[in-house]
């Protein structure tokens, strides 16, 4: 039984993942990005630095920004996908297979995430340390943070995932994904760091998923230590139960819903 | 010549009025999602608030007013391609499964017809956010309000042709839509950062050449606060090379398609 379950939902993330690894136009363009958005933030801390007769600035900021953006940008478009599906009535073509039709997405996009997440990691390290040198960070606390981050990508996924089964009740998708991406950026401090925001706001941001998810897993960066790390850790699982709840009722009911219907 | 013109005009004018039509069929979902695009642009403008407080108000001589001068220009310029021109956007996926082939054929400009095929309503939110962020950044006179109209219009135009040239790339690379949009991301995430870290050096030529951010965040910016023939001269020469530049490119791509068969009426 569990031996099946593992190699049916290995078998598609296998798939996705050599399907994201041969679009090569998609992965130069994401790169592409990458690089931009290092280049640029770094020239404003480097200016930030200059002005402010503080040297080191950039090589704080940049890595953390790296960070972020490897959680955020190696998220395939889940909430489209899963509208799409919903809408279009794809859904009625997968919901009799013996597979979960939102594992299986989710599955896919996790294999879709890994590709990007790996190239965007090893591409940008490098961009990183030629822009800014020494890293904040100790080499040794290097595969922790990273193993973080990619959790931090997983519980994203997740996260956007159930907002894709939000079209259930919404007629388009696309403003509230991208209310929600935006929201995740500003509470999840994915830019600039939450230290900077004044202490009002980030009393709000504690309470939203993206402090953790985002904030407390990035900082390990530049701020790494055991109880931060525990704290980190504790407040994504407590978040990834929140989140899987709410998949699960929502799934539920649109099963539900696709049953009534006929597909 | 004219008369083409006049033409495309009241077609441009119908297309815009069935847009507005379709999507007020469901009015509540239509201002909603306007609403959500306001405060999806709000909470971005509000981050730049924050470095700017953490920064005293000065990042390099500029500060939030200017930011706000610069919000207004990238939104309303966004504005303009996303309800007008947003088919271009569409166009990788239109050489890619043959639906070029409808827009081709008809006896109006293909460029025309493809750039009008798509409109988002809800980007209407960004001309709302360009309005309030020109209203709030205490540049607020009879002068600046009609040089904010013109860089509205130098901004959509600029805006359209860049992403024109990106999705014309479809015509030599395969499944390239998100080699486009991610070229397009980075070109959108350079203008929107304040233009005084890029006034030096190498920073300053490639802010005006390869990624033309400079036409749509530095001078528009500049402009608003002192107006002067020269720079809106540099700023519509700019334009409409990359204008220029772009229907070239998409003519010489186009040479390129070869069709994919798919049988379908417009």
């Amino acid at each position: 039984m569990t031996n099946s379950f593992f190699a049916k939902y290995g078998a598609i993330f296998r798939i996705s993942f050599k399907q994201a690894w041969n679009n090569k136009a998609n992965l130069s363009g994401l790169l592409f990005f990458l690089f931009i958005l290092l280049f640029i933030y770094n020239r404003l801390w480097v200016v930030i630095g200059i002005q402010d007769n503080v040297s080191g600035y950039n090589a704080i900021y940049i890595w953390y920004l790296l960070l972020a953006e490897m959680i955020i940008l190696s998220s395939p478009r889940m909430e489209r996908i899963l509208f799409n599906d919903i809408r279009e009535g794809n859904m009625a073509y997968y919901i009799n297979k013996p597979i979960s039709f939102f594992l299986m997405r989710y599955t896919e996009g996790l294999g879709n995430m890994t590709v990007s997440f790996l190239i965007m990691g090893g591409f940008g390290t490098l961009v990183t340390l030629g822009l800014t040198g020494q890293p904040p960070f100790a080499w040794h606390h290097f595969p922790i943070i990273i193993l973080m981050c990619y959790i931090s990508s997983a519980i994203n996924l997740l996260f956007y995932t159930g907002v894709g089964l939000c079209s259930l009740w919404l007629d388009s998708i696309r403003s509230l994904g991208m209310v929600v991406e935006r929201l995740a950026f500003i509470f999840g401090g994915a830019i600039f760091p939450l230290s900077i925001y004044p202490q009002w706001f980030v009393n709000i941001a504690k309470w939203t998923p993206f402090y953790s998810i985002y904030y407390l897993t990035i900082k390990l960066v530049y701020d790494f230590s055991w109880y931060n790390l525990f704290e980190a850790v504790l407040l994504n699982t407590l978040w990834v139960s929140a989140i899987v709840g709410f998949v699960i009722f929502t799934y539920r009911k649109l099963i539900k819903k696709v049953d009534i219907y006929g597909g | 010549m004219a008369a083409d013109f006049l033409n495309n005009l009241k077609l441009f004018l119908f297309i815009q009025k069935s847009n507005i039509k379709t999507a007020f069929q469901n009015k509540t979902d239509a201002f909603v999602n306007v609403l959500m695009m306001l405060i999806n642009n709000l909470a971005f403008f509000f981050m730049w608030w924050v470095i700017f407080e953490y920064k005293d108000n000065n990042i390099n001589g500029w500060g939030i007013g200017e930011m706000a001068l610069l919000y207004m220009s990238i939104n309303n310029a966004f504005a303009g391609f996303a309800l007008f021109a947003r088919g271009v956007q569409t166009l990788p996926e239109y050489i890619d499964n043959g639906t070029l082939d409808n827009y081709i054929t008809t006896p109006r400009n293909p460029l025309f017809m493809i750039a009008t095929s798509e409109s988002t309503f809800a980007n209407w939110g960004d001309y709302l956010t360009g309005f309030i962020a020109f209203f709030i950044s205490g540049y607020l006179s009879i002068t600046s309000f009609f040089t904010m109209l013109a860089i509205s219009f130098l901004g959509f135009i600029l805006m359209s042709s860049y992403r024109l040239i990106m999705s014309s790339l479809a015509f030599f690379i395969k499944d390239s839509q998100r080699l486009g949009d991610n070229i397009f991301m980075a070109f959108i995430t350079f203008s929107s950062q304040p233009a005084s870290i890029f006034t030096t050096g190498w920073y300053k030529v490639l802010f005006l050449t390869i990624i033309p951010a400079g036409f749509i965040s530095f001078y528009p910016v500049e402009l608003i606060k002192n107006f002067n023939w020269s720079d809106l001269a540099v700023l519509s020469g700019g334009t409409f090379i990359f204008f220029f530049i772009a229907t070239r490119f998409f003519y010489f791509g186009l040479r390129h398609y070869a069709s994919g068969n798919k049988f379908g009426v417009r």
